[in-house]
C-alpha cells in the first residue's frame, strides 16, 4: 500500500451518477487484487475532510480504474476530475477476494455498482480456468453495470426490480438454480443482498457440502488504515475493521443480524 | 583548521549554516526527563500503536508518538455508526477499542524499545484504580517512554462526570498516577470546561510534568432523514481543522495560568498550524486528525517548521514558545 499521486487518464459516466475513473497509478496497479479499494482525497483542502474508500474495478497495465458514485460532496469532487487532474490516491488497501484452486465453478453476485470488483474477479477467474456465473441486480435497466465492461466470455444473468430488464425481482432470486452447482460464492453489494446471499448459501449447507461466501463489506471509513476504528464491523471474533481486516470477510464470519450502518460519508 | 562537528558550529548563526535547535523537553523537573528530538507528535487515537503507518511514512522521524489510549482490560469499543463529517472536520465516538494493558507491554513495548522516536502511552480509567493499575504496568517497562493521561473519562464513583470535568477529581487522578511512577506524566485536558486555567493549575500541582491540550470537543449530529442522533452513541468527539481557533484560545489561557510544558493540540494540519499553537504558548504541539487525511501531515509540519526556522533566522524553536503573548504578562518560567 503506497501513497501516490495518479494522475487522471480518462473519466466516464457508465451508470447515473457513477464513473469509471482511469488513473496512472503503477504503483497500486501492481499490487492490486479485486475487492480492494483505494483511499482518495477530494482535494487539496481540509473540507470535505476526509478520503472516501473507492472501489477497484480493474488494472489495465500501469493504469488502475475505479467505480466512484456521487452520493456527496467529496464523491462529486473526485467524481468531476478530469483527465490531466492529479488525485492523491492511498492504496490498494485491505484484503481482497481469493481464489481457491479447487473451487472450480464460481457464482459472482453483485447489486448496483457493487459488480465492479465481481467483474474484475471474473476476468482474473476466468483467465485461471474457473468457471463463472455473473449474477447481476439492479433497481432498474439504467442501474445495470454495463455489459460491455465485463469480460466477453462471462456467463451473465441479470435482474431487476423492476422488471426493465432481465428477470424480474432481486438479484438473490436468481441463485437458487445454480447453489447446486456452484463450488464457492463472491458477493459485493448492499448489506442486505449480502445477508440474504450468506443465509441462502447457508441453507444449502445444511443439505450438502459446505459453500463458502466471501462477501466485500462497504463501511464508512476514516483513515483506512486501521488506527481510527471507526469502520468496524461485528463478527464472531468482535468488531473488525473493514479497512484492514476486510473489506471481504467469509461470510460465516459477519454477525448478519447485528445492525450494521454503511451509510457512505458522500 | 576545519570543523564539521555541528556542535562546534555557533548555535546563533543560523543563516551560516547550522541547523536549528528543535529539541525541547517536556519533563524539565525529573531525572528521566522527556527530551523530544524536535517538538511534533501525533496524536492518541490518530495514530494507532504506532505500526500502522509504517509502510507509508518514516515514523522515527516523528518527535513522539502518543499511542492509542490504553485501559486496564481490552475494550470492545461502541456500536457503529462511530464517525461521522462534519465541516472541516469529524466526529468519532470509538469507545476506546483497545487491546489493554496487558497487551501492550508484552507486544507493542518491546517493539518501541528498539525505536529511536520516543512512544508515550495514553491511558484511560473509570476509577482512580484503574490509573493506578495502569501506571504500576506500565512504570520501568523499557520502550514507554512516559504516559499521557486521559482525563476525559467517566469516573463511574461520580456517576459519569469525567475526571476531566472539575480541577479536585483531574488533580486526585494525577496525584494517583504520580504516586505510582517516576515517568514522565502529560495530563490530556479537556476543552468541554469553563476554567481550564483552575484544572491545568491543578493538575500542575498535582504533579503533571506537563500538560496537553486540547482533547476533542463534545459534539452531536442529527440524521435528518432518520430524524435521530447520527452516531449510535449519541454524542461524539470534534476534531479536525473545525476546532483549531478554540485549541489555539485555550492554549494561550493556560500559558498564563502554568509553568509546566505546554503541547497543543487541535486540527493542525501544517507548519502555519502548529506556529498557532507554538507562539501561543505550545511547547510541542500533535497532529491528530490530519493525519488521517494526509498520513505525511506530521512531517510536513517539522519540515515546514524547519524551513520557516531557517527562513526567519531563528536559532532555537524554543525561542518561540508563547512569542506571541504581551511581554509582562507571563508567568515567570
Amino acid at each position: 500500500m503506497q501513497l501516490v499521486t495518479a494522475q487522471v487518464h480518462a473519466n466516464d459516466e457508465v451508470m447515473p451518477a457513477t464513473h469509471l475513473l482511469t488513473l496512472e497509478a503503477p504503483e497500486i496497479a501492481r499490487a492490486a487484487v479485486p475487492g480492494q479499494f483505494v483511499h482518495v482525497r477530494s482535494g487539496p483542502y481540509w473540507d470535505p475532510l476526509l478520503r472516501r474508500p473507492i472501489s477497484l474495478a480493474g488494472v489495465d497495465g500501469e493504469r488502475i480504474r475505479l467505480l466512484v458514485r456521487r452520493v456527496g460532496r467529496g464523491t462529486e469532487l473526485i467524481a468531476a476530475s478530469r483527465p490531466g487532474d492529479d488525485l492523491d490516491c492511498l492504496g490498494p488497501q485491505g484484503r481482497g477476494f481469493t481464489l481457491d484452486e479447487a473451487d472450480r465453478r464460481l457464482m459472482l453476485v453483485g447489486g448496483g455498482y457493487g459488480v465492479a470488483p465481481l467483474a474484475w474477479l471474473a476476468e482474473r477467474a476466468l483467465e485461471r480456468g474457473h468457471e463463472v456465473a455473473l449474477l447481476v441486480g439492479a433497481s432498474t435497466a439504467a442501474h445495470v453495470y454495463p455489459a460491455r465492461l465485463l469480460p466477453p466470455n462471462v456467463e451473465y444473468h441479470v435482474a431487476t426490480v423492476d422488471g426493465s430488464l432481465g428477470q424480474p425481482g432481486l438479484v438473490t432470486e436468481l441463485m437458487p438454480p445454480l447453489l447446486d452447482w456452484a463450488d464457492a460464492v463472491y458477493a459485493c453489494g448492499p448489506h442486505a443482498m449480502l445477508a440474504a446471499v450468506a443465509r441462502l448459501a447457508a441453507e444449502r449447507r445444511l443439505t450438502r457440502r459446505s459453500l463458502p461466501v466471501q462477501v466485500a463489506l462497504e463501511q464508512r471509513m476514516g483513515c483506512a488504515m486501521g488506527v481510527c476504528l471507526g469502520c468496524v464491523v461485528r463478527t464472531k471474533a468482535g468488531y473488525q475493521r473493514v479497512c484492514r481486516d476486510g473489506p471481504v470477510f467469509p461470510a460465516s464470519f459477519v454477525l448478519w443480524e447485528e445492525p450494521y450502518d454503511h451509510e457512505f460519508i458522500g | 583548521m576545519t570543523t564539521n562537528s555541528s556542535a562546534e558550529r555557533p548555535a546563533a548563526d543560523v543563516r551560516g549554516g547550522a541547523s536549528p535547535g528543535l529539541a525541547v523537553e517536556l519533563a524539565p523537573g525529573r531525572k528521566q526527563g522527556l527530551r523530544l528530538r524536535n517538538p511534533v507528535m501525533v496524536a492518541s487515537g490518530t495514530f494507532g500503536y504506532g505500526t500502522e503507518y509504517q509502510k507509508v511514512v518514516d515514523v522515527q522521524r516523528l518527535g513522539a508518538i502518543c499511542s492509542k489510549g490504553i485501559t486496564v482490560e481490552p475494550r470492545e469499543g461502541n456500536p457503529t455508526p462511530r464517525i461521522a463529517e462534519t465541516p472541516a472536520g469529524m466526529l468519532n465516538a470509538i469507545g476506546l477499542q483497545n487491546v489493554g494493558v496487558r497487551r501492550v507491554v508484552e507486544e507493542y513495548a518491546p517493539l518501541w524499545a528498539r525505536w529511536d522516536v520516543p512512544v508515550i502511552v495514553n491511558v484511560s480509567g473509570e476509577a482512580v484504580e484503574d490509573f493506578e493499575r495502569l501506571a504500576d504496568a506500565l512504570d520501568g517497562v523499557p520502550g514507554v517512554a512516559g504516559l499521557e493521561v486521559n482525563i476525559s473519562c467517566p469516573n463511574l464513583r461520580a456517576g459519569g462526570k469525567l475526571f476531566a470535568d472539575d480541577a479536585g477529581s483531574a488533580a486526585l487522578v494525577t496525584a494517583a498516577v504520580r504516586r505510582r511512577t517516576e515517568l514522565p506524566l502529560m495530563v490530556k485536558l479537556s476543552p468541554n470546561v469553563g476554567n481550564v486555567d483552575e484544572i491545568a493549575r491543578a493538575v500542575e500541582a498535582a504533579g503533571a510534568d506537563s500538560i496537553s491540550l486540547v482533547n476533542t470537543f463534545v459534539g452531536m449530529k442529527i440524521d435528518v432523514a432518520a430524524r435521530r442522533p447520527f452516531l449510535a452513541n449519541v454524542t461524539g468527539g470534534l476534531s479536525g481543522p473545525a476546532i483549531r481557533p478554540i485549541a489555539v484560545r485555550l492554549v494561550w489561557q493556560v500559558y498564563r495560568a502554568v509553568r509546566c510544558p505546554i503541547v497543543g493540540i487541535g486540527g493542525i494540519t501544517c507548519a502555519e498550524d502548529a506556529l498557532e499553537f507554538i507562539l501561543a504558548g505550545a511547547r510541542a504541539v500533535q497532529v491528530g486528525t490530519a493525519t488521517f487525511v494526509n498520513p505525511r501531515a506530521a512531517l510536513d509540519v517539522l519540515d515546514g517548521l524547519v524551513a520557516y526556522l531557517e527562513r526567519e533566522g531563528i536559532a532555537d524553536v524554543n525561542d518561540l514558545v508563547g512569542a506571541a503573548q504581551p511581554s509582562g504578562a507571563l508567568t515567570p518560567r
